[in-house]
Parts: structure tokens; sequence; C-alpha cells
């Protein structure tokens, strides 16, 4: 049972788990640790306010990357809907009011509306913006396999943060299944037609409540197995990380180098 | 649902970094309380492990009502586990939110505080009412009410005051847009209310144990 079964917007996690473990790359043979600092590297970059044309390029880098590391693109761009729902939901409303040179104008109940160019531009902007960090992040999770992000987590977190992350992160799957499992019994049995939102809600509170409480008495179980293996407290993760090679150690500092540049160039910073 | 639901590039580099130190410092208090005063319990952090799981699980999952919306459970956490493992919880399911494009990297920081405020609020109502309302649907119901409406206002206050990168507008402008998308906000919240409150009500009938001081 995959996240596809549960809402068709939101990425795969079994099929993203998939190419983690199996896809052969350049990609998947770079340091965990290089891919983690690009990724801060990439949310500094678009967090500073660039112009279109460097955040376009930088978009078509990311998803050069992304193909070349044999990932699927058609999947990507479904998975898109979700990141660019949430630009247009907020930014989409403000960009009716934002000043410049009209486009579209009309008139609701009276009332002027009006769409400028520098309120598309804002938009376009913003949503490449999310496109970057969401295509590299689906990147960096399809070319890094499960035991190295697991001993990432126990590196980085304290405890007892990463040890509740660690366990959330295995029982997710089972969680997963187990929502779309109980999703497909109501289904088969005539569930998921809007009869009334008093039904509807009443149904989906039965289905949310029976996997809170099935997944309370698994964790019991795995709780009580766990003691019976000898679990003193700590869930510890002995697996080595992938060290960095001289030449990510060249590319992190030609990133941060670049990050500089532009932060450098940004008025409100110094340039 | 009051989660901010702005990507990466929306704040500016300066609020990014100021919500997540207040984030980090929420985050490393509840650490500190779990260790020193809760005292780590095994048993405690395999459930939350689990309630992680199954809030995310859950939260994935597309209602068929007003064309199709998504439950946040941040209310739901903080009556279950109380504000500590609350905070814990909700961190962990906004970094892998983020990690699969729901709301942004930069924006963890900002969210968990909306979140935070959602536990917390939904879990002081929950105690706060348990002499005036001893029901635990209606109850619990309020309490999701209360901490989504609290978290409303704190996403509002959050954005008002960094600030969206781009936008020229004026402050009542931005409000004016911020009140509409709180007010579908709080429409999402009844609904969320309701599921709640049928959730609480259920777990309560069935394992008991789970919540504190509650019978069937």
């Amino acid at each position: 049972m995959s996240t596809a079964s549960l809402s068709d917007h939101i990425p795969d996690l079994n099929l993203i788990t998939w190419y983690a473990e199996k896809q052969q790359s350049y990609f998947t043979r770079l340091s965990p640790w290089t891919k983690f600092a690009f990724l801060i590297l990439i949310i500094l970059l678009v967090t500073l306010p660039g112009n279109l044309t460097v955040i376009a390029v930088l978009y078509l880098v990311i998803l050069g990357a992304y193909a070349a590391a044999h990932l699927p693109v058609r999947k990507l761009f479904g998975w898109y809907t979700m990141p660019a729902v949430f630009v247009l939901s907020l930014v989409g409303i403000m960009a009716w009011s934002e000043p410049g040179n009209p486009v579209i104008s009309f008139a609701v109940a009276g009332f002027p509306v009006i769409l400028t160019d520098k309120g598309i531009l804002l938009v376009v902007t913003l949503l490449l913006k999310a496109l970057i960090v969401v295509t590299f992040s689906l990147f960096f999770l399809m070319t890094t396999r499960y035991m190295h992000f697991s001993a990432m987590i126990y590196r980085i977190f304290p405890s007892p943060l990463d040890q509740i992350f660690l366990m959330a992160y295995r029982f997710l799957f089972l969680t997963l299944a187990m929502t779309g499992s109980v999703l497909k019994a109501v289904r088969s049995r005539g569930g998921g037609l809007i009869h009334s939102i008093r039904m509807q809600g009443r149904m989906f509170a039965e289905v949310f409540a029976l996997v809170f409480i099935r997944s309370f008495e698994r964790s019991e179980r795995v709780h009580k197995a766990m003691i019976a293996r000898g679990f003193s407290g700590s869930y510890g993760t002995a697996t080595a990380i992938p060290e960095l090679r001289y030449t990510e150690y060249l590319l992190i500092c030609a990133g941060a180098a670049i990050v500089v540049a532009v932060a450098l160039m940004t008025p409100s910073l110094g340039g | 649902m009051a989660h901010i639901h702005l990507e990466d590039g929306s704040f500016t580099l300066f609020w990014v970094a100021v919500w997540w130190v207040i984030a980090l410092v929420v985050v490393a208090a509840a650490i500190v309380w779990i260790r020193s005063v809760k005292k780590t319990d095994n048993r405690k952090i395999t459930l939350a492990a689990f309630c992680t799981a199954a809030a995310f699980a859950i939260s994935q999952v597309s209602l068929p009502l007003f064309g199709g919306v998504h439950l946040n459970l941040t209310p739901l956490i903080g009556i279950l586990v109380g504000p500590a493992f609350g905070s814990l919880i909700v961190l962990i399911i906004n970094i892998l939110s983020a990690a699969i494009g729901h709301g942004g990297w930069g924006l963890v920081g900002a969210n968990l505080l909306v979140n935070v405020t959602e536990v917390i609020v939904a879990y002081g109502t929950w105690k706060v009412l348990k002499r005036l309302i001893p029901g635990a649907f209606a109850r619990a119901g309020i309490a999701t009410l209360m901490g989504l409406f609290c978290g409303n206002l704190a996403m509002i206050a959050i954005i008002l005051i960094s600030g969206v990168q781009g936008v020229n507008q004026t402050s009542s402008q931005i409000l004016a847009g911020l009140t509409l998308i709180a007010g579908v906000n709080m429409g999402v919240a009844v609904i969320e209310a309701f599921i709640t409150g049928m959730i609480i009500a259920a777990i309560i009938k069935a394992r008991p144990d789970l919540l504190e001081g509650e019978r069937p």
C-alpha cells in the first residue's frame, strides 16, 4: 500500500524509497552530507531575493540533475501540484492587489480587481523558488539510502527527539499501509460517497480513531518485543555514512561561494 | 488547518532565522523538560513515535469536503500526549512534510510555532474544561476549535510581522488577504473539531487508559 492510495497529489513514499534503495547513479554515490549541505545552500539561495533569470537557471540545473539521476520526471510534475497550490492559495490572492502595470482588470460587485505585471512576476518567482526546493528535496530523498538517513538523524538530533524520529520514520510505512487498508475497506463497503457532511465526518472520524487506536496497540506490542530483544532505551544506528571526497568539498565550497556572491549583490544585505 | 502554506523564498533570510531560532528554543525547552522533569519513559517514546506516524499519515488523507481538505490533527496530538511531546511530534511532522513539498524548509520554524500554539491551547482548554464539560466529544471539539483559532492568529501575526518577499502592499491589504484565508481555515477547523471530538470519544470508549483521568 502506498501513499498514492491516500491522496493523488502527494509524493509516493514507497516509490521514493524504491528509487533510494535500488537506483544507481553518480548522485547515489555522493556522500549524504554533501547533498545535505547543498539542500541548505539551495534554501539560502532561494531565500535571498534573486532575479527571475538566476532562479530559472537554478531550477533547470536541479531538474537536469534529477533527470540525470534516472528519477521519474513525469511523476515529479504530478507531485508539483501541492506546492503549486500552496503558492497560489496565498500569494495568488496577494498578487491581485500588487501595484504595477495592469494586465487584467475587471470589476466584482463594483470593486475593481486588477492583476499587474508585478503581481504575475511575484507568483512566478515564488512558484519557481518553491519548485527548486521541492525538486532538490525529492532528489535528496530518492538518491540516499534509508540506513544513511537514519544514521544522519541519529547524529543530528538530540535524545529523545532522535529516538522518536527514528521510530516514527520506520513506523510511517506501517501506518500509511494501515491507513490505506482501512480506507480501502471503507470504500469497498460503499463509503467515500458524499451523503452529507455529518455522515462523511462520522465515517472519517471512525477511520482516524481506528488508525490511532491500532497505532497505540501496535506501539505497545513493538515496545514489548523490543524490550524482549534487549532494548534499553536507546535506538542507535551503527551505519557509517560515506565520507566526503575532495571533489565534494570543492563542490560545496563552490556552492557556498555562489551563495555569498548572491548575498553580496543583494542591496539589503550589503551589496 | 492553520499551517502556514508558504514555500521557501516567501520570507526574508532574517525572518527565516528569527522563527527558526525561537522554534529551536521551544524544542530545546521541551527536550529539557522531558529529560529532567518528566524523565524519559521508553513506552512514552514509542507511543509518541506511533502518534507521529499516525498523525502524518492521516494528515495526508484528502477529505472529500469543500472540494477536498486535509486535517492538521495538532490539537488531537496536544490532547493525547501533552505539550512537551506534542512539540517534538509537530517538529518531526513539519520536517517530513517539508521533505515532500508540504511547506518550505525555511518555514519549518514558523510552522512549528503555529502548531505548538495549537497543541498548547488545545491541551490547556481540554484540561481546564474538564470540570465544566464532562463529555469528551464536546470538550475535545471546543479544545480543537480554540487551538486552531489561536493557531490562525499566530499564523496571521507571523506573516504580518515577517511580510512576504516581493509583496509591496500595506499591512491592511495583506491583513485583508490573510483574513480571507483564516476564514477558510476556520471553516475547516469546525470539521476538524467535529472529527477530533469523535476520535477522542472513540479512544475513550475503546482505550480509556490512553487518556489520563478519563473514563468511558
